[in-house]
């Protein structure tokens, strides 16, 4: 490599020989007042996400600000075992300081779901921007300590260090978080670090030595911040941010469907293709009617089969009966069932109840799962999403419900989630007809979960017999009692049955029921 | 000038060339085109084997002798029906050989598959039958794919599995993709009135009774009435008819045009106004869980029923063999075979033939027999070109989401199908199979058939493609595998005169207890019932025939 020549070809560039000591100091100055204020707003991002993605935002905000604040008192005391060019090192912290903070986001994003134990990822990736940022305010003073007498060096850091706390405090939820979204600011910050980092390098004289090989690292830690800022929309979809109430906390699109989870100050929610799944708030409503009145009725239940449910709510309530001897669940999306397996939070909701040895989860079609299965079994619980189009009213159909009762076994029970019988109630009562015409008896019922409104579900079996204290329930159920049981069989006028069609796959009658009864809801 | 040897390596190639062509051989499209990544085979080659009949007199003399008491000719639908049917009357199944020019039984409902799905490369749907067609019943019954009898009506109960699912049909009109293939979205009033008065004629048409106390229209076509007034318009072509009925609105006009060109390969202006009147009056199919309207589909079309059939009969079926000349000898006849992989003829004795061949091939192979046994119905039938392009998925135009049956109103095909349409999947987003079918209806069929063969396949999916992208914009980019299959002589086009002359009777009759025919053609309506149907009458023929030789 003939890299001399080259240089020296290159046109001498004229100097600042001697840069005037203010022009120097403000610069430095300058440093102090863009760090502190990226500083802080690391420390603001870690602090929203925690509580975003953990909860409870003042125990969040207030562990993380301790961390992050002790954080910086382990790098200010690191700084003294800094030596030779400071200047060389205030920019390495720099560098490293834009790409630790302003990855902080991201990652913390994508690792929500793949990690075992998300908080201590948190906390490390606070510690550590903590302490390269507890180390940039000691080394900047000890590279002015001889520019300024003690008194003013003192005075002038801490001022432009509390302005720029400032302006963090009032850009960041003003500004940065609204237009940018908190991936977006965190590169942002970290690039103006990087830029910090860059002026010193060109501005410094005494930099010369070591300024090729830093300028490689410059670089590329711009471009990894300008490539991450290019991809931040598919991490989080600002018009996601937008279309969802809450803050999206997490966001994936599966082979299958796209996953939302939001989170606000009280509640957990899960979207799939835009539609709620669940709130965490009252989602106990929904999964102890779905499953209790069927399995009180069932004391000698060993098997059952969940169909959809991937979210291991319904597996929950299940694992309260302990006759249950096996818990298959056939989920088509791998992608859900492994969030629910892994993601804390979502474990804390489900109860580890995909991981319990007694629950099978097996990702699959569960139309072709059914139509090979063998095994009979107690209980059938049925979780679908709604029939809201033509794939997935074949799950609905005539036809999918005399292969369910082929895998019933005797004196088993099979319960439907079959949509809102106020809102939709042409389907709803089209599932419970479609289960009559495939020989079952039903037996209709709803309940009222505040996050849904009105919501049905259909209970069916060979005969008729079935009584809703046939067996104890579960202790410690929030809301389904056998009086609740009672009422919830009850129909009032403007939701009691209705004559409908019959779902086959040939008319495909439920589809069609389900877009008009929704429709107006929707658009 | 072809030399012999030269002459029998060309059948050679063309037999094996299906066999191999998923191994080697894979056609690709043009270079630096957008569809150059395409690759796929192209069918339709085995007429190099068909052909070998047009000079019979260059094939190998018999080397061997065989004898059996029945040889079917001609492995379709109406070839597999007789053989079926055949045992189902008591003829032992060793005593029946069927013979088939290709390498696999089904004619016109021949299926092909693939990792993605199994599709069809002809025929794809049966609507659901005519209650009264019992023997049709018999077999559907036997097959699964009626399940049961609705005891209060006494209706068949068809499988759900094989009904059509919903949504069945849409049509691509003004960029918008409306349900049901006839013309609504923006059309004009006058034009909707016309065409619920076009509908009402088919109500009455459809429930009309002749003077001899038939369905004026019935499937099979035999059962239908022979009164004059319904027959008369035989006489005429459906286009002259619907001039006649003052039916003048553009989208009626294209809506039957298209029905013609689908279900006869022909124009309103080459078929009858009898024909144009059966594609809509004769369906009269009754079911507990379905309506007449409704049709029975499955991934591989008709290559359901294929197999089904094939299924339901135990005698041998000799696949590449081309039977070529008949000869009558003192207790029967004897029917010359050319086995292509092995290019030896061997002299298949029989007691009895049925022919189920179209009659374009029956002609040369009666070529031999005294003048009594020829027949002389000219058909006129047209090239077909079927498309079977696999996606990866499908960029869709609003409207009613993907169907089962799609057309775009307007183009020179027919449309696609969706094989995976009857998946029970909820996989969406996975590969698709559709299989697109482009009608060639030429008044010089001959001619169209010639251009056919010559087009290339790069020339065949870049038609397919242009027209698809009107519908699904960046289709192109998303084919991973594109197949072709040229069908040069495509089915009998029921022309004015033909269903209704005396010829087409003729032509069906046997000759001599010892040679019977069986095809659509003798129908002029190819579809499955009509080539069962005409199995089923051969089979009946011969079995009467041999027992009046036995016992008289």
């Amino acid at each position: 490599m003939d890299k001399v020549p080259v240089r020296r070809k290159r046109q001498p560039a004229p100097e600042p020989a001697a840069a005037p000591t203010d022009y120097r100091s403000a610069l430095l100055l300058g440093s102090v007042f863009v760090i502190a204020t990226c500083g802080l707003i690391y420390e603001l991002i870690a602090g929203t996400l925690a509580s975003y993605l953990l909860g409870d935002s003042v125990m969040q905000f207030s562990t993380i600000i301790g961390a992050y604040l002790f954080s910086m008192g382990i790098g200010s005391w690191l700084s003294r075992y800094l030596g030779g060019s400071l200047l060389r090192w205030f920019i390495r912290l720099e560098i490293l300081v834009g790409l630790v903070g302003g990855f902080s986001a991201p990652l913390l994003f994508v690792l929500f779901e793949y990690a075992v134990s998300f908080r201590l990822i948190l906390y490390a990736l606070v510690g550590l921007t903590g302490v390269l940022v507890g180390l940039e305010i000691p080394l900047l003073m000890r590279i002015l300590e001889n520019r300024f007498e003690f008194k003013d060096l003192v005075s002038r850091v801490f001022t432009f260090d509390y302005i720029g706390a400032l302006l963090a405090s009032l850009v960041f939820p003003l500004v940065l978080v609204p237009q940018l979204g908190l991936i977006r600011t965190s590169l942002l910050c970290g690039a103006l670090n990087v830029v910090v980092a860059g002026v010193a390098l060109y501005r410094f004289p005494e930099t010369r030595p070591f300024r090729r090989g830093l300028t490689g690292a410059l670089v590329a830690a711009l471009v990894a911040l300008g490539v991450g800022f290019g991809y931040a929309e598919r991490i989080q979809t600002y018009t996601e941010g937008m279309a969802f109430q809450d803050q999206v906390i997490y966001s994936k699109s599966t082979t299958y469907q796209r996953l939302v989870l939001t989170k606000n100050q009280r509640e957990l929610r899960l979207f799939l293709n835009g539609n709620l799944q669940f709130s965490s708030l009252d989602e106990y409503r929904y999964h102890e009617a779905l499953v209790h009145p069927a399995m009180q009725a069932l004391p000698r239940a060993r098997q059952v089969l969940v169909l959809g449910g991937g979210d291991g709510l319904a597996v929950r309530e299940l694992l309260k009966y302990p006759q249950l001897q096996h818990i298959r669940l056939v989920d088509l999306d791998a992608g859900m069932t492994r969030l629910f397996q892994r993601n804390q939070m979502l474990r804390a909701l489900n109860q580890s109840s995909l991981l319990h040895p007694k629950v099978e989860v097996i990702n699959g079609d569960a139309y072709q799962w059914v139509r090979q299965d063998t095994t009979r079994y107690q209980c059938i619980v049925v979780d679908f999403p709604d029939p809201g189009n033509y794939s997935i009213g074949k799950l609905y159909s005539a036809a999918f419900y005399r292969e369910l009762e082929k895998r019933l076994a005797p004196g088993g029970w099979v319960v439907v989630q079959s949509t809102s019988p106020y809102v939709a109630r042409r389907s709803f009562w089209c599932v419970a007809h479609t289960l009559q015409a495939a020989g079952f008896t039903t037996l209709p019922y709803h309940c009222y979960v505040p996050s849904f409104g009105e919501w049905g579900f259909v209970l069916a079996g060979r005969n008729p017999h079935w009584r809703p204290d046939a067996g104890p329930l579960p202790a410690g159920l929030r809301y389904v009692t056998p009086a609740t049981i009672r009422d919830m069989r009850f129909f009032p006028p403007d939701m009691s049955e209705i004559p409908t069609d019959i779902n086959q796959l040939n008319n495909q009658a439920l589809v069609r029921y389900f877009e008009d009864d929704w429709g107006p809801y929707v658009h | 000038m072809p030399t012999r040897r030269h002459f029998l390596q060309q059948a050679a190639r063309g037999g094996a060339g299906l066999l191999l062509a998923p191994l080697a051989g894979l056609e690709s499209c043009a270079p630096g085109t957008s569809r150059s990544h395409i690759r796929g085979s192209l069918h339709g080659a085995n007429h190099a084997t068909g052909h070998l009949l047009r000079n019979a007199a260059a094939l190998p003399a018999p080397t061997a002798t065989r004898t059996v008491e029945m040889l079917i000719v001609g492995g379709g639908v109406s070839g597999l029906a007789a053989r079926r049917e055949l045992e189902r009357l008591g003829v032992p199944p060793q005593e029946i050989l069927l013979v088939e020019l290709d390498e696999q039984v089904g004619g016109n409902s021949r299926a092909g598959h693939n990792l993605v799905s199994a599709y069809p490369w002809g025929a794809h749907y049966l609507p659901v039958p005519d209650a009264r067609n019992h023997a049709l019943l018999a077999f559907l019954r036997e097959a699964d794919v009626i399940t049961g009898t609705d005891a209060a009506s006494g209706l068949p109960i068809y499988n759900e599995y094989y009904l059509c699912h919903d949504p069945e049909e849409r049509l691509l009109l003004q960029g918008h993709w409306q349900s049901g293939l006839v013309p609504e979205l923006g059309v004009p009033t006058p034009e909707k009135a016309q065409i619920a008065r076009f509908f009402q004629l088919v109500e009455e048409m459809r429930r009309a009774v002749g003077s001899d106390g038939r369905d004026a229209f019935r499937i099979p076509v035999q059962e239908a009435s022979h009164d004059a007034r319904y027959r008369e318009l035989d006489t005429l072509t459906f286009a002259q008819y619907l001039r006649h009925q003052g039916f003048t609105s553009p989208h009626l006009l294209w809506y039957l045009d298209y029905c013609c060109r689908d279900d006869y390969g022909a124009t309103p202006a080459q078929v009858s106004a009898w024909a144009g009147l059966h594609y809509f009056a004769a369906r009269k199919g009754q079911a507990h869980n379905a309506t007449g309207a409704d049709v029975l589909t499955w991934p591989q079309g008709n290559g359901f029923l294929v197999e089904q059939l094939r299924r339901q009969a135990a005698s041998p079926i000799q696949p590449d063999t081309v039977a070529y000349a008949l000869h009558a000898t003192p207790t029967g006849l004897a029917a010359d075979c050319y086995h292509v992989p092995t290019r030896q003829t061997t002299r298949v004795q029989a007691r009895q033939v049925i022919l189920s061949t179209p009659l374009f091939i029956t002609e040369r192979l009666l070529a031999g027999l005294p003048a009594s046994a020829q027949r002389a119905l000219p058909c006129h039938r047209a090239p077909w070109v079927v498309v079977n392009l696999t996606v990866e998925y499908l960029p869709q135009a609003p409207g009613q989401p993907l169907s089962w049956d799609n057309v775009l109103y307007g183009c020179a095909s027919v449309g696609y199908v969706h094989a995976n349409h009857q998946s029970l999947s909820l996989n969406a987003d996975s590969p698709h199979v559709i299989t697109w079918y482009l009608p060639l209806p030429a008044a010089d069929p001959v001619a169209a058939r010639r251009r056919a063969y010559q087009t290339s396949y790069d020339e065949w999916v870049r038609q397919a493609l242009q027209e698809l992208e009107t519908a699904h914009p960046g289709i192109t980019a998303l084919v991973q595998r594109a197949d072709v299959w040229v069908w040069g002589h495509g089915m009998v086009a029921p022309t004015p005169g033909f269903v209704s002359g005396p010829a087409r009777q003729q032509a069906a009759q046997p000759w001599r207890n010892q040679l019977f025919l069986a095809h659509t053609d003798l129908s002029g309506i190819s579809i499955f019932e009509e080539g069962f149907y005409q199995g089923l009458r051969a089979a009946y023929e011969a079995a009467a025939a041999r027992h009046l030789t036995y016992f008289s």
